[in-house]
């Protein structure tokens, strides 16, 4: 009678069922099981928020086969961890890399918090260019879901009304909102975290507040924007500090971009940045000045 | 030919809601919110109807019944387990009505989709539609506990049906859980109905 109502549902059950063949539970908390996806052969990608523990780690595959696992590493500011799983033939995610999801786009949120699948379904209710996290870290695209968050829900894949794989998804990146983390970001920190363990960033060492150029200086350095970056704290022997900026230098750009907020100094420090020096432009002293200064490589919990 | 698919389902999901909307019934007790029923057996042999709702929804024994084309009916409680969370309403009925079609088999999967009637803060006959969130592992034959939905319910869609589209019953709708609909599963309901009807037949 009502057939495409009933194809539709069957459908997105088939969609389901394939792609949840590649969701796995995770044991590496307390009380309930988080979710991971079975990315690239051995490799299983979870939130670093629900994996609590770095050791003992368990995983249950879609058969109900329970192996173990090893922490290849966390990514916080992502919000990712990726998980080795030795010897295991299961299916892996079948992502979609041609089109980006789209504002309105039907999609279903997967998780495995214990044996059995569990999805909700809901749309993409914002799409939008690359953001930083409240860590500093870059993610591709931002992608906001309306759907309901449960138990489970972070560290499921988010995928379409064809059962292909479109990211992420956690609820611990923006404020309880959910978001997906899109494919090419997940793709990238599994790579790096899969050879290396660790996400390389660059850094400089410094603490920086935005500033306005009084109008008369800007006129005279024929600046095109009048606000900068005032250096209001320096690592002492830092990579800025060794490489002589100092305390009370205003930034002004970096590899020849202007910079206007702390955001643009971190966007120009990606991991490929560490030990290749970068022309910095900065007011001292009332004059234009540009020093060379090689970013090192950030230690964990430090910010910019 | 953009939006003839969707048009297509909007008009297929307004009949399937239309036709559920026949055999939800409206319950009310004194003191209480207005509570949703399913007319369970439309009594074409006996001369008395059946509906079916949660056992939070009834204070009392006793109850009104409002049926979709607004046919009001005293009704009185023939079977009541809190425990389970059901009860059984019995009223005269003067004529053959629709009433449910099971649906117990083929198991529900995860993702299809389901609808959900009920009659919140008074408005009555509303519709939400949302997927199947959990395949409850079914131990050896065994009826799961709840049946869990991603579907949004709010007070007064309680005993209410939560159906596949097709217009076939899957569960009677009882509570919200974490953002999830749970439902008492039709099988587990009709086993209910017929051990306890048989106790209280005359």
């Amino acid at each position: 009678m009502s057939t495409a109502l009933q194809s539709l549902s069957t459908e997105l059950a088939d969609a389901v069922e394939s792609a949840g063949r590649a969701v796995v539970a995770i044991h590496a908390r307390r009380r309930i099981p988080a979710s991971g996806v079975h990315w690239r052969p051995g490799a299983v990608v979870a939130t670093h928020h629900t994996i609590s523990r770095d050791e003992n780690i368990t995983v249950t595959l879609p058969d109900g086969t329970t192996a173990p696992a090893s922490l290849a590493g966390r990514d916080p500011g992502t919000d990712l961890a990726v998980l080795k799983l030795a010897g295991q033939s299961a299916p892996t995610a079948n992502r979609r890399t041609d089109a980006p999801p789209k504002v309105g786009e039907l999609v279903i949120a997967l998780g495995r918090p214990g044996p059995s699948l569990t999805a909700s379904w809901g749309v993409v209710s914002r799409v939008d260019g690359p953001w930083r996290t409240w860590q500093g870290d870059e993610i591709d695209s931002l992608v906001r879901l309306d759907l309901a968050i449960y138990d489970g829900f972070s560290g499921g894949p988010l995928i379409d009304a064809g059962g292909r794989v479109l990211g992420i998804n956690t609820s611990a990146l923006a404020r309880g909102v959910p978001v997906t983390i899109p494919v090419a970001t997940v793709e990238h920190v599994v790579t790096e975290l899969m050879e290396r363990g660790t996400i390389r960033r660059a850094y400089l060492g410094i603490g920086t507040q935005p500033v306005r150029v009084p109008e008369s200086l800007a006129r005279k350095l024929e600046l095109e924007s009048d606000v900068a970056l005032l250096i209001v704290s320096l690592e002492s022997g830092g990579p800025a500090d060794r490489d002589g900026m100092l305390l009370g230098d205003v930034l002004l750009e970096l590899d020849g971009a202007a910079v206007n907020d702390p955001g643009d100094i971190l966007a120009k420090l990606g991991g490929d940045r560490v030990g290749k020096p970068i022309a910095v432009r900065v007011i001292r002293g009332g004059q234009l000045k540009t020093l060379q200064v090689s970013p090192g490589e950030r230690p964990k919990s430090r910010a910019a | 030919m953009t939006g003839s698919v969707s048009a297509g389902l909007a008009q297929q999901l307004a009949a399937a809601v239309d036709q559920l909307r026949h055999i939800t019934v409206q319950v009310r007790t004194h003191r209480a919110a207005t509570g949703a029923g399913i007319l369970w057996d439309g009594g074409e042999s006996e001369g008395r109807g059946l509906v079916i709702t949660n056992a939070h929804v009834i204070r009392g024994d006793r109850a009104t019944i409002e049926l979709s084309d607004g046919t009001v009916a005293r009704a009185r409680v023939v079977a009541r387990d809190p425990k389970r969370d059901l009860a059984a309403l019995e009223f005269e009925s003067w004529r053959a009505m629709v009433s449910i079609v099971i649906r117990d088999s083929p198991p529900l999967r995860v993702g299809e989709l389901v609808i959900a009637i009920g009659h919140p803060g008074g408005l009555v006959g509303a519709a939400t539609l949302g997927i199947v969130h959990r395949a409850e592992s079914e131990g050896a034959g065994r009826t799961p506990r709840w049946i869990r939905a991603d579907v949004r319910l709010a007070p007064g869609f309680s005993g209410g049906p939560l159906a596949y589209t097709a217009g076939r019953l899957v569960g009677v709708n009882t509570m919200m859980q974490g953002g999830l609909a749970l439902a008492i599963p039709a099988a587990a309901v009709e086993a209910w109905v017929r051990r306890s009807h048989a106790l209280v037949a005359p």
